[in-house]
């Protein structure tokens, strides 16, 4: 079934709007997720929402947080069934998806741990926002960079 | 050629945009860069807008929210500016007469009207707002129009590569142009 797809018969490439359409989709989803995600690492860090505890702020965005990843993955999904081969082969997008199933573990495991535990920064809390704040933005780059490399 | 057109080539023939443009990393670098910046800066917006209308952040107050976000605002609507210069003047000559390009200029300058607008009405009145048994209208309108202004601005940005000059042969990416023949 794999080896019959024909990605030429993808409506995403036989119209002009659809696959600007779904980029902009998941460039709008990543920055609610990636976005609400930097709000609780910055809390973790002490640099902003200080009367706020890291707990309180993980709750009030991990709704969005979740929902803004579930549409940037389904709409990334579509965009990698436009050419699956050339993504597959491409060094960035590789990473794009290494460093995508590693950030989601983290921030359901570590991040949310120490978010939730954190009162006051410490040496965990603050090495947990940079990590976060790093493997974040690195994917974003990374998705950038497919289209240079 | 127009009086735009002779403007934007010389902004894009200068020989910073035109080092910047032809050069390798720094051009895609500056790109990621301006993509980070919305999920900074987007993330903060997104927030205060969700707690003006109810959905998110309830917790805390909608003057805390916005005194809390603003200074995330400010640092990323700066390297989002700088990054949006650079990578405008680098190709201005293509992007001076592009639809996609004007809407989301516009777009921007409304962003401006909007501040105008309700800066003193709603986000200078925050805590008066707070206080209020219901968030009035106004606030409201205020935070739905900056939702689809700045969704608007972001999708006409990702448009503006997709526009081809009347006329104008598309430039094939060289993945195309060059693949290798069919044994």
């Amino acid at each position: 079934m794999f080896l019959a797809y024909d990605p030429t018969t993808n409506p995403l490439n036989n119209n002009e709007w659809s696959f600007p359409l779904a980029e902009c989709v998941h460039i709008s989803m990543f920055a609610m997720s990636v976005g609400t995600i930097a709000l609780v690492d910055l809390r973790l860090l002490g640099w902003a929402f200080r009367r706020e505890s890291p707990a309180q702020m993980l709750k009030s965005t991990s709704l969005w947080t979740l929902a803004g990843l579930i549409i940037v993955i389904t709409s990334g999904f579509i965009i990698w069934t436009s050419d699956p081969l050339r993504y597959y082969y491409n060094w960035s997008f590789r990473y794009k998806i290494i460093a995508l199933v590693l950030a989601i573990i983290f921030n359901y495991t570590i991040h949310r741990k120490v978010a939730l535990s954190a009162t006051s920064p410490s040496i965990a809390s603050v090495l947990t926002a940079t990590f976060s704040l790093a493997i974040w933005i690195s994917i974003v780059f990374a998705g950038l960079f497919y289209a240079f490399t | 050629m127009s009086l735009a057109g002779d403007f934007a080539s010389a902004v894009a023939n200068t020989q910073f945009f035109t080092a910047l443009r032809e050069s390798g990393l720094p051009y895609p670098i500056v790109m990621s860069t301006h993509l980070s910046s919305i999920a900074i800066f987007g993330g903060a917006i997104l927030m205060t807008d969700l707690r003006i209308l109810g959905f998110a952040m309830k917790s805390m107050s909608i003057s805390e929210v916005y005194r809390q976000t603003r200074i995330w605002k400010r640092i990323g609507f700066c390297i989002m500016i700088t990054m949006g210069l650079l990578l405008g003047g680098a190709k201005l000559d293509k992007y001076y007469d592009n639809p996609y390009f004007l809407i989301k200029m516009s777009l921007l300058c409304l962003v401006g009207v909007h501040a105008l607008i309700f800066r003193p009405r709603v986000y200078k009145r925050a805590e008066e707002i707070d206080r209020a048994p219901s968030v009035p209208g106004v606030a409201k309108t205020a935070a739905w129009l900056s939702l689809i202004l700045w969704v608007g601005i972001l999708s006409m940005g990702r448009w503006i590569a997709y526009y081809e000059r009347p006329g104008e042969i598309p430039r094939a990416p060289a993945w195309v142009t060059e693949q290798p023949s069919k044994p």
